[in-house]
């Protein structure tokens, strides 16, 4: 029912005779016991917007912390006289306290350290799993190996896909670097073109403006219809790195066939 | 006005679709230069609201969860509707202790300003704006649309749950379709694989269809079942539905078929699992 489901009637609480004795004691006598005692009537509030609000964030025990002051700020600044719920006073003063957490860690411009170190992990194990099974994991299999929730590694999976940084594209360790270029140059120029043809016809003239990695892991995937596993494995990167480069030399081709004259 | 950031989701109320909400939401921010924080802050709050038509509006019955989020002339709008019972606020005084949820402080206190309303025909309409810096100078909000892609025809089943996303213009589609078709992926038990062979899948319908729909809007209807992936594709232009496509249809996909909807075509993919 709707009505229970949007929570209007906690908004419209008043305070109970002993809290609002609580808030009395702490406020106007510092009484240290009655403020403990409001601490851990109202910490699952604090933890439950802590969870909300900081989901796929910043770790969890860094964002209780922010929450807890932003709930001893709102037990210091709550009026009981004014006969609003505390919980609809206190929820803005602890999102708010959070959220000014966020803006000073420079969480507006940076990527959160806790999504980064996700997406390391959730690569990391997915080309584990890969290479233990011979084939690639599920979202739901990450998610358990890692203990992660299913969103989290979503979100890591196109973190991924999106970070341009060097350090995700430099060499894997272990990898064979030399195994990688010299595939690359075996298929040569004219021959990938020759070999993409069936690709699509527009497609194959531009075809040249690829880098020649980029060219060989398209002609793995579309002509020899390996999967992204078995192409990072012959080349020696990681299949988030193939899907990678994948999309972007398919937008890159997408990109040049349409600007004019690229169709000669 | 063609360019204003729109979508659309008929999604049903199971749990797993709030993902889908908050997927699109980071896609939209992508295109609409939201900062990560705006971003968190709309996205709690619309969670929020979805979460309490996901638990509450159908009293454990099935039923629609309508999402619409669309860039107005005060910043960003955000529609949850569902069909169930609808609001009646209860305003006796309650005991502060018992278990209630916070969504509705929640909502209010990262939104700008919110209503609840009660559309004729029933439900409960939760109309949430979030003014951004971002969201000021995009213009009003589109007129209401009246073409939809059909969700594929399938008999009920258990797990498989059907559902239908507008979107456009093709930035935002770019943006976000390749994101919510992941997290499908990824419920049907898709590798990452086939995961990442959607996402690519979705580029290049994007792409394609910003040259063959007469509307700014691409109209997906989905069918996701365990290990199996269905879309319909459309209204596209007559003989423009799979030209162009092919071999990323054929690779990328397990099978395609163009159908004919007056007009106009439908294509119609099907993807799997694979192994």
């Amino acid at each position: 029912m709707s009505a229970v489901a949007l929570d209007t009637a906690t908004t419209h609480a008043v305070p109970t005779q002993d809290l609002r004795e609580l808030f009395v004691r702490w406020q106007t006598r510092g009484d240290h016991e009655a403020r403990e005692q409001l601490v851990r009537r109202f910490m699952p509030l604090a933890r439950s917007l802590a969870r909300r609000y900081g989901r796929s964030s910043e770790p969890f025990e860094d964002l209780l912390q922010v929450a807890s002051l932003g709930l001893l700020k709102a037990l210091d600044r709550y009026d009981v006289e004014r006969g609003h719920a505390f919980q609809s006073f206190a929820v803005p003063t602890i999102l708010g306290e959070m959220r000014r957490y966020f803006r000073d860690s420079g969480w507006a411009v940076h990527v959160p350290r806790g999504a980064q170190e996700r997406a390391l992990k959730v690569r990391d194990a997915q080309e584990r799993m890969a290479n233990e099974r011979g084939h690639a994991p599920t979202v739901n299999q990450l998610a358990e190996y890692l203990e992660f929730d299913v969103e989290e590694v979503i979100d890591a999976l196109q973190a991924i896909q999106a970070y341009e940084t060097v350090s995700l594209d430099a060499p894997r360790p272990g990898a064979d670097d030399d195994a990688g270029s010299s595939y690359g140059d075996s298929i040569g120029g004219d021959d990938a073109r020759y070999e993409l043809v069936e690709l699509d016809a527009t497609v194959s003239s531009v075809l040249g403006h690829i880098p020649p990695r980029e060219r060989m892991i398209l002609k793995m995937r579309f002509v020899e219809d390996l999967t992204q596993t078995e192409i990072a494995e012959r080349v020696g990167i990681s299949q988030m790195q193939v899907s990678r480069l994948l999309r972007r030399s398919l937008d890159q081709l997408r990109a040049l066939t349409r600007a004019p004259g690229a169709a000669r | 006005m063609a360019d204003i950031p729109h979508v659309r989701l008929n999604l049903s109320n199971r749990p797993e679709n709030v993902l889908l909400v908050r997927q699109t939401l980071s896609g939209l921010a992508e295109t609409i230069e939201l900062d990560p924080i705006e971003l968190n802050d709309i996205s709690t709050a619309v969670s929020e609201a979805c979460n309490n038509v996901v638990l509450h509006a159908y009293e454990g019955a099935k039923g629609p969860l309508d999402v619409e989020v669309c860039a107005g002339s005060e910043g960003l709008e955000v529609v949850v509707r569902d069909h169930g019972g609808g609001i009646r606020p209860r305003l006796e005084p309650r005991d502060e202790n018992a278990p209630g949820g916070i969504g509705l402080p929640v909502i209010h206190a990262l939104s700008t300003r919110v209503e609840f309303l009660e559309p004729p025909g029933g439900g409960t309409e939760v109309r949430m704006v979030f003014a951004t810096p971002a969201g000021a100078d995009l213009g009003p909000a589109p007129e209401e649309l009246e073409l939809q892609a059909a969700v594929p025809d399938t008999e009920p089943e258990e797990l498989a749950d059907l559902m239908a996303i507008t979107i456009g213009p093709g930035s935002v589609a770019h943006a976000v379709l390749p994101r919510v078709l992941c997290a499908l992926a990824a419920r049907a038990y898709f590798s990452t694989d086939r995961i990442s062979d959607t996402q690519l899948l979705a580029d290049a319908l994007v792409a394609h269809a910003e040259g063959s729909i007469d509307t700014s809007r691409l109209n997906v209807g989905i069918r996701v079942a365990p290990r199996v992936l269905e879309m319909n594709v459309g209204p596209l232009r007559a003989g423009s539905a799979a030209d162009g496509l092919g071999a990323v249809l054929e690779t990328l996909g397990d099978g395609h078929e163009v159908s004919h909807a007056g007009a106009s075509e439908i294509l119609a993919l099907h993807l799997a699992a694979r192994r």
